[in-house]
């Protein structure tokens, strides 16, 4: 058995060795490998990264918004090639960065729009320009008259409290403000200072973005207006206009928007798809107030992208699932490991476009429509990319990883992707031979020896049989008429004895338990007695005598036995349970006694 | 303190650059800028605000600081989450935890739903009722607190809280498809089917329509169970679950074509699906094409290698094939994986034999008996066994065991047959044989396949027992084979895959029936011994393939949900 498993390890590795070649060169044919630094220190998201041509120089630059550490040391960083042009510090984390034209002097630049907490960071030639909040949310009246009143010094912070509390309880007019809240957190004696500071600011229920992505206005070129479209925490969809920054549309979610996809032009017609944290994906469309169509997927969406009129969606599952944009499922794909992002490769001077999926095995899957159609094995998982223009090369694919590093590589300008499944059909292991093992001379040995004896083997085997069986049973009742087992199997004396032994020698405590296992009838007129060799021990009794036993209590008789012996030899003392009056135990126990330690002469 | 100082004032020079910075921008500023920040309301960008969050000294010294909302975190942990990065997560959540004191709603729901994976569904029911508190209209929570509960095994309480959910949201298929699932569980099937009904209706989902399948099946209801699976693969067409349910129930109620159809449909959308590798090899073996099967079960051994189910097929593919060794070390390792499953043991003891080793048949057979004690083919192959071991008076007694349980089987009466004819009790004999007609006549109602070698052997038979040539059987026997030669091209391999079994007993019987009558009364033990035997082997490995792929799928099944 064990050399014919060696025997195929040896046949199966190198096959398997080569094919892991063949793939990985396979891959790596079609890209070229232009930078990877694994201590770039970036924690970032696909959302967070974006490549924008910033200084209408042809030379386009990668823009990062960098999550730090996740409580501080976030940062805009900026890319000429690969190395950092400029950072700029941002002062919360940020969610989503989009590039977008805001206006259409020249040169044509784009601002950056940053999304962070309930604000939009808009940059201009990499400087601060523009911030915008998001409107707020609606106040409870009740609450807001009740910090009017607060303000106004007509009701003091004990009733303040209660009141806001029983307005928390009630819950039907949705949630408190974060000051209500926060007010409500604080010790009392800290609630005055806190109503005194807040209470002369206005009062507003805050939100934030949780995705970011831009609409073209009204052109489809590349560098015509574009509009940015926002998700929020509070379920809803605004669409901003880019020169006055007002909201041109506000559309309402069932649940909080995660993923937008956008396709259309805002003033003709436009699509948005989005994905919400309940693992539904509903349709809006220009002038629609609610979503239309909804897919409801099995497991939560981890990656959204449009191919044409159709949606791919990466699956918690480890799924690729394509949808139309009405909701019919087209085809699903089992991936062999768990998605990270996805990003759309849109190679517009081939015209060729893909869904790009990494998996936390280390690779990024390219998939055209269902067919997988390049694999890039990469050093690290990714957790963020993008593919585009970088640099003055147009099919860059740009990727940060799980450890912090950036991974830049080219797409070669021959390299072509054929448009069907590179998957060979049957599974690999269809050509595996099966672990058999071969037959050995024995065993055929063995089998004749049978073949040639097996009435005479099987009247053996049947003789024995019944030999053993008797034998079996007449040591059973030999051990049930002499009481040599420990529990009892009389009906009318139900005991069980145990024994245990203490101490490591010369002296050893015995302790016998004894057990009436009856259900009512008390034992009486009992005695312990003790059979040993008395060359080797002396007990310090002999003889114990037995109080009524209480059905079902654990009685424990104790007794010191010395061993007197120098010799390392140890023997088994029989414990004997007897009825006053008669010879014959009722139970017996065998106690094999350790080996004694010898004594210490001082 | 040193070390502070130089912070500071790198501090305060990133300020003096800023403000710098900001003083450029003001001299950038353009009167369309002003105009949109009037227009839009919304503050200027004070450099300050976007680099140093410090409160500087300012004109109102009483202005309160800007308080963070609580989920201005929750869009991190969802990516996190569906990354399945869980301890990032759960830190994160830790900290927005504390920063809330516990206020937040979506950091709590996570942690559940984490706690739910890692397995610890009492905590995770616990915070998703807190989640439920804290937010009391959110359907949500209440399903996620009723998942909970089923997952515990409460499914009354589920069916309660799920109940409340549907109040609030009339028309979710979710709400209605886990009512549907605990209903199935409580064995309430009425219900079952109205809720999981009720779920269709709303939404199509695979997992609905498996479900109500299942409900079917429960009350042994395969047609409508059949339908059901239908509907699902006409919904979702490439879902192998699916078809291979489809094909296995086709399978059930005997309809091969399709069933083998849909079973291939379901491989060449999924090659390695273990399932229906297992259904549509061993509908390959009862046609006798033991090598293709054996292709497609050598992908089901390397994704499955523990699997007892899969190795009887493997060794019965063997058997097939005249293999026996191989067939033997394949039946052990199933007979190690599963020691409880009869059929492999009844399969260890047909190969066993076969083989001639009647002492292991016997060990394996008795064994197979102890573990099933109620099966007529069990007992006929013991007494094969004893009657080779010379064991007459044991094999009589398994025969009448065999004849009382056996109800359809007619191999066992033409066995117990030629044992009586061998020990000269032709009485007997004659009775068992006509039971044997009977039976056969029986099978040949149901099906028209019946083995081509239990009729040689009845046609040798006949005679000796001076029934004459003008019997019932032969008659019948006349017109089967008319029947069965004008069938055989039209019909499918099912009959050949028979013949294929049967040749090598029959080439090494040959010489012992040719002279029945002579051969019977003083010396007959060894070749009736062979004439016994054989006839059973080509009916079992067929029969019991299907059987024990059946059993299979039943457990798989079983494991899945």
């Amino acid at each position: 058995m064990a050399s014919t498993d060696m025997e195929q390890k040896g046949q199966g590795s190198p096959k398997g060795v080569l094919e892991k070649v063949t793939s990985s060169h396979e891959g790596n044919a079609k890209w070229l490998h232009a930078h990877y630094d694994p201590y770039s220190t970036l924690y970032t998201f696909s959302s967070c990264i974006a490549l924008a041509d910033l200084h209408g120089d042809g030379d386009n630059k990668l823009i990062i918004a960098n999550l730090g550490t996740g409580k501080y040391d976030m940062k805009l960083k900026v890319y000429k090639g690969t190395t950092l042009m400029t950072e700029n510090t941002i002062i919360d984390l940020p969610t989503a960065v989009c590039t977008f034209f805001m206006d259409t002097h020249d040169p044509r630049t784009p601002a950056v729009a940053v999304a962070s907490g309930p604000y939009i960071y808009v940059y201009k030639n990499l400087r601060p320009y523009f911030k915008f909040t998001l409107p707020p949310l609606d106040v409870n009246p009740v609450e807001q008259d009740l910090w009017n009143q607060a303000k106004e010094d007509k009701i003091d912070v004990q009733v303040l409290k209660e009141m806001l509390e029983s307005l928390r309880a009630d819950g039907s007019e949705g949630t408190l403000t974060v000051r209500s809240l926060r007010f409500l957190m604080l010790d009392p004696e800290d609630m005055p200072t806190f109503a005194n500071l807040h209470k002369h600011s206005p009062l507003k229920r805050q939100t934030v973005i949780t995705c970011m992505t831009t609409l073209k206005k009204s052109h489809s070129e590349e560098d015509a207006i574009s509009c940015l479209v926002i998700g929020t925490e509070s379920k809803d969809i605004y669409i901003l206009d880019p020169e006055a920054f007002t909201v041109l549309t506000k559309m309402v979610l069932p649940s909080v928007p995660v993923f937008l996809d956008v396709t259309g032009l805002f003033d003709v017609e436009f699509r948005i798809v989005v994905s919400c944290r309940n693992g539904n994906i509903y349709s809006l469309k220009k002038g629609s107030k609610a979503p239309k169509y909804s897919i409801e997927l099995s497991s939560q969406p981890v990656g959204l992208q449009r191919m044409g009129k159709n949606v791919v969606v990466g699956c918690m599952d480890q799924t690729l699932q394509c949808y139309t944009t009405k909701g019919k499922r087209l085809w699903v794909l089992t991936l062999p490991a768990n998605v990270m992002t996805m990003e759309l490769m849109d190679y517009k001077s081939r015209g060729f476009k893909a869904i790009m999926v990494a998996l936390d095995n280390c690779e990024v899957h390219v998939y055209n429509e269902k067919y997988l159609v390049n694999t890039i094995k990469t050093e690290d998982i990714v957790t963020g990319m993008k593919f585009g223009r970088f640099g003055r090369e147009d099919g860059a694919l740009v990727m940060t990883t799980k450890g912090g590093g950036l991974i830049v590589k080219i797409l070669k300008r021959n390299s072509v992707f054929e448009e069907k499944d590179s998957r060979p059909g049957p599974p690999a292991s269809q050509n595996q031979k099966l672990n058999i093992p071969k037959k050995t001379k024995l065993y055929v040995d063995q089998t004749m020896r049978e073949r040639e004896n097996a009435v005479t083997m099987h009247r053996m085997f049947q003789r024995d049989l019944y030999r053993l069986r008797l034998d079996a049973a007449r040591s059973y009742v030999k051990a049930l008429e002499t009481s040599m087992t420990p529990m009892s199997a009389d009906p009318l004396e139900p005991l069980k004895l145990s024994a245990t032994v203490n101490g490591i020698g010369p002296s050893f405590k015995l302790t016998v338990n004894l057990q009436n296992t009856s259900s009512a009838t008390p034992s009486i007129n009992l005695l312990i007695t003790f059979q040993y060799d008395e060359k080797l021990y002396q007990l310090q009794r002999t003889s114990i005598k037995v109080p009524l036993l209480v059905p079902g209590l654990n009685y424990a008789f104790q007794t010191l036995v010395e061993c007197i012996s120098d010799k390392a030899i140890a023997d088994t003392i029989k414990v004997f349970v007897l009825r006053k009056g008669k010879s014959m135990p009722i139970i017996t126990g065998n106690i094999n006694m350790p080996v004694s330690e010898a004594q210490v002469v001082v | 303190m040193a070390e502070r100082e130089q912070d500071s004032t790198v501090n305060q020079d990133q300020c003096a650059k800023q403000v710098e910075s900001g003083n450029i921008q003001g001299d950038e500023q353009t009167p369309d800028k002003q105009m949109s920040d009037v227009m839009s309301g919304s503050s200027l960008l004070a450099p300050e605000a976007v680099k140093s969050p410090q409160p500087q000294p300012r004109p109102r010294p009483k202005k309160a600081p800007e308080l963070p909302i609580f989920e201005c975190k929750n869009w991190l942990i969802h990516q996190h989450y569906i990354r399945k990065e869980y301890e990032l997560c759960k830190s994160l959540i830790k900290e927005e935890l504390q920063e809330s004191q516990g206020m937040c709603e979506y950091a709590i729901y996570v942690q559940a739903l984490i706690m739910r994976q890692e397995g610890n569904i009492q905590e995770s029911l616990e915070l998703f009722q807190t989640c439920s508190l804290l937010n009391p209209q959110s359907v949500e929570n209440l399903k996620q607190v009723a998942r909970s509960l089923f997952l515990l095994g409460k499914h009354k309480s589920a069916i309660d809280v799920y109940n409340e959910a549907s109040k609030m949201n009339m028309k979710d298929w979710e709400i209605f498809h886990n009512l549907g699932v605990c209903h199935l569980f409580l064995k309430e099937y009425p219900k079952a089917k109205e809720n999981l009904k009720l779920a269709i209706q709303y939404s199509r989902h695979e997992v609905s329509f498996q479900m109500l399948a299942r409900v079917y099946l429960l009350e042994h209801d395969v047609d409508m169970a059949l339908d059901i699976y239908k509907r699902a693969v006409e919904f979702s067409p490439e879902n192998p679950d699916l078809l291979t349910n489809l094909g296995l129930l086709y399978l059930q109620t005997g309809q091969f074509q399709r069933a083998f159809e849909h079973l291939g449909n379901a491989l060449t959308y999924d090659p390695v699906h273990v399932k229906a590798i297992m259904a549509a090899g061993s509908m390959m073996q009862s046609h006798g094409d033991f090598d293709v099967a054996l292709t497609k079960y050598r992908v089901a051994a390397a994704s499955t290698p523990e699997s007892a189910p899969l190795w009887n097929n493997i060794a019965m593919c063997f058997f097939g094939k005249k293999k026996y060794v191989a067939a033997i070390s394949c039946l052990k390792r199933a007979v190690y994986l599963a020691p409880f499953d009869w059929k492999v043991q009844y399969n260890l003891g047909l190969v066993h034999l076969t083989m001639q080793q009647y002492a292991s048949a016997f060990h394996y057979l008795s064994a197979a008996i102890n573990i099933r004690p109620k099966m007529g083919e069990l007992y006929m192959l013991l007494a094969v066994a004893l009657t080779h071991l010379e064991d007459e008076q044991n094999a009589r007694r398994a025969y009448e065991q065999a004849v009382l349980f056996d109800q359809k089987n007619a191999s066992v009466n033409l066995n117990y047959c030629i044992f009586l004819m061998n020990h000269g009790e032709r009485k007997a004999a004659v009775r068992q044989f006509s039971v044997f007609e009977q039976k056969l006549q029986e099978a040949r109602k149901h099906s028209s396949s019946v083995d081509q070698e239990l009729l040689d052997m009845a046609a040798r038979l006949g005679p000796s027992l001076h029934l004459g040539e003008n019997l019932v059987w032969n008659k019948q026997q006349g017109a089967d084979t008319a029947n069965s030669h004008s069938q055989h091209p039209s019909r499918a391999p099912l009959p050949t895959a028979h013949t294929n079994n049967a040749p090598p007993t029959m080439d090494k019987e040959a010489p012992v029936p040719t002279a029945p009558p002579a051969e019977l009364e003083p010396t007959a033990p060894p070749p009736e011994a062979d004439l016994d035997a054989l006839p059973s082997p080509p009916t079992h490995p067929v029969e019991e393939e299907t059987e024990s792929r059946r059993g299979d799928s039943q457990r798989v099944a079983v494991q899945a949900d």
